[in-house]
């Protein structure tokens, strides 16, 4: 089930290199037919685990046996991983978008490092000009400008 | 015996990388002689042979004349203009089964893609194995009466069992059929002299000898070759024309149309020469000797059992592709998986494919230990 998240990675890497969309749309292929409760007839599942197995028997032929044996497990909580990850990642970027707070529209601004943080405007700054600060928007304390 | 260690020398791969190179019946490495001789060709002479009066033209007839000859005494034949180059065995097969006349056919159950498909229009049978997967001479000496020309394996890319062909041959010739030999195989890895077996066609590969790719070549007796006409026509086939009509040239030339493989004809000369130096016994008996060292229970062996250089198998649970990746990966052993180009034989066996691990001249006893080790992890998976 690791296609699934191949198919994600392959896709984005698939906008730079067409390599990468050739894996990209083989791991689709095998994501529409697990979907479908078909068998996935490209072996990149196979490819995957192969490899992942062939490189820890390198370290530890024990590591490589668990991974091997439970190796549609483990691919089961790397996708459960994955969309969990992808949910939070979407709604952080909502609340962002809407509330300038990936946090959410309540809590403490410092807990999302994407927060704008807005630099007050000096008076002195040659951007104010009439009370008006170009550049900074409303948010800006050039009131007294003038 | 062979130095094997002075031979890896001869490979410039080896100083590059490190790796375990079991894929040898699919195509060997290439040694310095064979590219240095492919370099040669387009550094010094970049030229058309046997059309062009300059130095270069006149330098490359005299190159090619001499690959020629060399590949003619490296399998014993008569006359150089019993050789033919082609793409590949598969092209010197084609080459038959459309310029030969005949009606029937017979092959045996272990063909290559190669030397089945180009048969199957026409009256085809093939001759079943025995129950320990060798050849039944048995049943082909009942079958052949009814057929003109016999195409066999000599030696199969499956397990590399070596039909007895000199008995087919000769059985084959009392029954008035014409024998081809698909040699990609064996013609590598065994002496072959054409002459001592009579076979009638003898179809190889460079690439499977040390040879360049997209050069093979196509033996066939003078008298046979004479009677029959070329299925590709173009320049250097004829010796004149008209808008209606040709006079073809002599052999070989009226087989090779178009501009031929030069480098690659070069680099198959060498190729003979380099192997014809070390000697092919010797290499027959290094690859047994490397086969007989593979001492792993539990694994599954698919085809004859019995010497040769191929090691074909199935560990029980996994999959042949998962065997050879996992190899790939752990240790950079590089071996073939899937059905090897012979569908038929084993979809008539509801096999779906095997790992094989095929031997040259190059590959050592350190090699053979590793591998093991490597099956052994991955049968405990």
């Amino acid at each position: 089930m690791l296609c699934l998240i191949a198919w994600v990675v392959f896709g984005i890497l698939g906008l730079f290199s067409v390599k990468y969309r050739v894996l990209a749309k083989e791991s689709f292929d095998c994501v529409f037919r697990r979907i479908t409760f078909k068998k996935c007839n490209s072996n990149l599942d196979e490819r995957i685990k192969s490899k992942l197995t062939g490189n820890l028997m390198k370290f530890s032929p024990k590591m490589a046996r668990g991974v091997y044996r439970h190796y549609e497990f483990l691919s089961w909580i790397f996708v459960a991983l994955f969309v969990v990850s992808l949910v939070l990642g979407a709604q952080g970027a909502y609340n962002l978008a809407m509330y300038d707070n990936c946090a959410g529209p309540n809590a403490d601004p410092d807990q999302c490092i994407f927060t704008p943080d807005y630099d007050v405007v000096d008076c002195d700054d040659p951007l104010c000009d009439d009370g008006h600060c170009e550049e900074c928007g409303d948010d800006c304390d050039c009131e007294e400008c003038s | 015996m062979m130095n094997v260690e002075k031979i890896r020398k001869d490979f410039p791969i080896f100083e590059k990388k490190k790796f375990i190179y079991f894929d040898n019946a699919c195509m060997p490495l290439r040694p310095k002689v064979v590219i240095d001789k492919i370099n040669e060709y387009y550094t010094e002479y970049p030229a058309c042979a046997g059309r062009s009066y300059h130095d270069f033209g006149t330098r490359l007839t005299d190159e090619v004349a001499n690959a020629r000859d060399l590949v003619k005494k490296f399998i014993g034949a008569k006359k150089a203009k019993e050789i033919i180059f082609t793409k590949n065995a598969t092209e010197s097969i084609n080459l038959v089964a459309n310029s030969f006349k005949f009606n029937s056919v017979l092959t045996s159950d272990r063909e290559h893609n190669s030397n089945l498909l180009p048969w199957q229009k026409f009256d085809h049978d093939v001759v079943k194995s025995k129950k320990d997967f060798s050849f039944d001479l048995e049943s082909f000496s009942d079958k052949v009466k009814n057929f003109d020309i016999v195409s066999m394996v000599h030696t199969s890319n499956l397990e590399g069992y070596s039909l007895p062909v000199k008995e087919i041959i000769k059985i084959a010739h009392e029954q008035g059929a014409k024998v081809l030999l698909d040699g990609a195989q064996s013609v590598p890895h065994k002496e072959i002299n054409v002459r001592k077996l009579d076979v009638d066609f003898l179809a190889f590969s460079g690439h499977k000898m040390l040879g360049p790719n997209g050069v093979g070549v196509l033996y066939g007796k003078e008298e046979l070759l004479d009677g029959m006409k070329p299925f590709i026509l173009g320049g250097e086939t004829v010796s004149d024309s008209t808008y209606d009509s040709y006079k073809l040239e002599e052999l070989p030339h009226k087989f090779e149309a178009g501009l031929q493989n030069y480098p690659g004809i070069l680099g198959l000369g060498s190729a003979a020469k380099y192997l014809m130096k070390i000697g092919r016994n010797n290499i027959e008996k290094h690859e047994n000797m490397l086969k007989s060292k593979i001492d792993i229970e539990g694994v599954e062996k698919i085809g004859h059992v019995g010497e040769s250089g191929i090691f074909n198998f199935n560990i029980p649970g996994k999959g042949a592709h998962e065997v050879a990746m996992m190899l790939s990966a752990s240790k950079n052993i590089m071996i073939r998986s899937g059905a090897h180009c012979m569908h038929s034989w084993f979809n008539s066996r509801n096999l779906e494919g095997s790992a094989r691990a095929s031997f040259y001249l190059y590959n050592t006893l350190e090699e053979i230990d590793t591998f093991v080790e490597e099956l052994e992890k991955i049968k405990k998976l």
